[in-house]
């Protein structure tokens, strides 16, 4: 220990080593990326800094896809993981679409029960892992299974073209909406950043808060990091695993109805891309899979960087084929770093030790 | 001995009533409730015959299962695997024999990859797939495009009709690597070795398994029965297009779930599996026959699934003191 403290001021001092922390810290590394392919892709394809068609949209569904990846990161949280987050979001989805076709809620109404529904079954499904004792996998899979069939049964015995299209007053502004629109005086926000971005923005910090700042939080990672240790130092874990799996329905409910919004339809086929990119985010951000650590800003910048290259490729006119390869190679990619960096984090460990 | 030390239920001698009662009890409802035709040697030719492709892709997933992980690229390596076969053979003109075993060592050496990801990454197969399996979707949709092939050989289609007093060589062949599967749990080590490792790893590698050895086996079991499946389709289907495999998942899950195998790793259930597979079939066959929207299916076997899941920790008690008793 003495050895360490003795060489870290001259180390610190170098420019080497502010260098390699620098690049070993995921967020700066993830930062110079997303800048330096957004770059590329620009100079490859000068249309692709076109802000209307390109840049607009692709901040929308950031906004959106982080939102995904939170719903996921929270149950990655406590070391489990949520296979039902885009049935979740349908379903909450399909419920605020209800009340707007069927009861004609206004829109924040419609909002608050969708939340509401996603909350209860992220719940549900966190009370079936404690009282089952079964996989969180198995059992998040199995009511993805369940809630597929009763979505689709929803959608088609109440409609005739199988998706709500009562659109609610402000609907339209949500979807096209960005700061642009909004002065004070003659001082406008960017034109270019979507209205969507502002729930995108509160969840974030919302779960930053929660995890870096309360009892509940450091009561989740502790659950995540080791249940038995938690549990002897007297961590509600159950009540805690039903916690992690309610906001992760929460905020993949939040999910499906901005998704439901900028696509203008409440259908079943809402969420059922959110699969890959929702672990996609938190895993590029530097969450673990094993629980115990999250990355609430990194997956944000996760999810950037996915859609980013999703988006880049598009733009050249590459098919759906290659992008599927190219995301699929992208997660495996990531995971390897990822026992990486576990290898290189006990190395470090051991010689301190 | 070492049947009574490890519990599960390995062939065909111990196993629970319940399901095939079930099967026959429903089989019975629904063709009384069509007025016979559902007995007519055509129908239940066409039951068993659509059968084949169930029962191996539920086996391919409960050999993972029984490592106490899943296969969720099932579905995707089935569909590149037969769009690579019916490529081959559509546009290169290569003999169905030899179209047949490159799709058998395609889908083997996938199973190993995704053995072999596993082992490196140390992390679940579940989430290791889920990226194979995005990969593997891209490839079987740059094989086929938005094409249909059909035009591949007809003899191969011929043998997918075909049949010995009234069961079709599909359903057979099904059958016959059900039981051979069934042996090799039961009477190898290795196949011992690999249900040790999923019942308890740490104690597997205490007595010398090495645990490494039966995750890249149980994948790559898995990648066998998914080219086998993806054999049985070719025959059995007019065409191969880029939806393939897109609905395997659930049924590959169901069987072997509600057939009785623990999600913890450590057991299989062949039979069960197999009936399993049998009554998933009854589902789809009531399905047709009362002209429902096909998210029925989905939805039932959504929620027998998911209650299976949720009695699964009784399951697991009664399974315990089955085995206490054994021992006694």
């Amino acid at each position: 220990m003495t050895s360490l403290q003795s060489q870290t001021p001259k180390l610190r001092n170098s420019r080497r080593y502010l260098l390699n922390r620098l690049l070993l810290n995921q967020r700066f590394a993830l930062g110079l990326l997303i800048v330096l392919l957004f770059v590329g892709f620009g100079i490859a394809t000068p249309a692709f800094f076109n802000g209307e068609f390109v840049v607009f949209p692709l901040l929308r569904d950031t906004a959106t896809f982080t939102v995904v990846g939170l719903a996921q990161l929270c149950a990655l949280s406590i070391g489990h993981m949520n296979l039902a987050v885009g049935r979740m979001a349908a379903v909450s989805a399909m419920t605020a679409g209800f009340t707007y076709e069927k009861f004609h809620f206004g829109l924040i109404p419609g909002v608050i029960v969708g939340l509401a529904t996603g909350a209860a079954v992220g719940a549900f499904a966190g009370w079936l892992i404690v009282k089952s004792r079964v996989n969180s996998f198995v059992v998040t899979l199995s009511l993805d299974f369940a809630l597929l069939g009763l979505v689709t049964l929803v959608y088609i015995s109440f409609t005739d073209a199988a998706a709500f299209t009562t659109k609610p007053a402000g609907m339209d502004t949500i979807r096209n909406g960005s700061l642009g629109d909004y002065c004070i005086g003659n001082l406008c926000g960017p034109s270019l950043i979507p209205l969507l971005a502002i729930p995108s923005v509160v969840a974030l910090v919302i779960v930053w808060w929660i995890f870096s700042k309360t009892k509940l939080g450091r009561e989740l990672l502790a659950t995540g990091a080791n249940l038995r240790a938690a549990q002897l130092s007297g961590v509600p874990t159950e009540r805690r695993i039903v916690t992690a799996h309610m906001m992760s329905g929460l905020l993949a409910g939040l999910g499906g109805l901005m998704l439901a919004m900028t696509s203008g339809s409440f259908s079943a086929a809402v969420g059922s891309e959110f699969m890959l990119p929702s672990f996609l985010g938190p895993i590029l951000g530097g969450t673990i899979l094993a629980g115990g650590s999250v990355a609430v800003f990194g997956t944000m910048l996760g999810t950037m960087l996915t859609l980013l290259i999703r988006q880049g490729l598009s733009v050249r006119g590459i098919g759906l084929e290659t992008l599927n390869i190219a995301l699929g190679s992208v997660l495996l990619l990531a995971l390897s770093t990822e026992r990486l960096r576990t290898f290189i984090a006990v190395h470090r460990k051991k010689g301190v030790e | 001995m070492m049947r009574d030390l490890i519990p599960g239920r390995f062939a065909f001698g111990k196993t629970n009533l319940t399901l095939p009662t079930i099967l026959i009890i429903g089989y019975v409802i629904l063709a009384a409730d069509s007025g016979g035709t559902l007995l007519s040697k055509q129908a239940l030719r066409g039951i068993l015959a659509y059968l084949a492709v169930p029962i191996i892709i539920g086996l391919a997933q409960m050999v993972v299962l029984a490592i106490g992980q899943m296969n969720l690229a099932i579905g995707a390596m089935g569909g590149a695997t037969c769009a690579l076969m019916a490529t081959l053979m559509a546009d290169h003109q290569i003999p169905v024999a030899l179209a047949l075993i490159i799709g058998l060592t395609f889908a083997t050496l996938l199973g190993v990859i995704n053995g072999i990801l596993v082992v490196i990454t140390q992390l679940n197969g579940f989430i290791i797939t889920l990226g194979t399996m995005t990969i593997l979707l891209g490839v079987q949709y740059r094989l086929v495009r938005s094409f249909t092939v059909d035009k591949y050989s007809s003899a191969l289609q011929e043998f997918g009709q075909q049949n010995i007093a009234g069961v079709p060589y599909l359903f057979i062949i099904a059958i016959a690597v059900a039981a051979v599967l069934s042996l090799y749990f039961a009477k190898t080590a290795s196949g011992r070795n690999l249900l040790a490792t999923g019942g308890n790893a740490v104690a597997a590698r205490l007595s010398g398994i090495s645990n490494v050895r039966s995750i890249i086996k149980a994948h790559l079991i898995s990648g066998i029965l998914v080219g086998v499946a993806s054999g049985l389709s070719i025959a059995s289907l007019s065409g191969i297009n880029r939806s393939i495999g897109g609905d395997w998942l659930l049924p590959s899950f169901a069987a072997p779930i509600i057939g009785g195998v623990l999600l913890s790793g450590g057991t299989v259930a062949i039979f069960g599996t197999v009936m399993a597979a049998g009554v998933v079939r009854l589902v789809d066959v009531a399905r047709a026959q009362y002209s429902l929207d096909p998210s029925w299916v989905n939805f039932v076997l959504g929620i027998i699934v998911l209650s299976t899941v949720a009695l699964s920790e009784w399951r697991k008690r009664r399974a315990e003191e089955n085995r206490i008793t054994v021992r006694a």
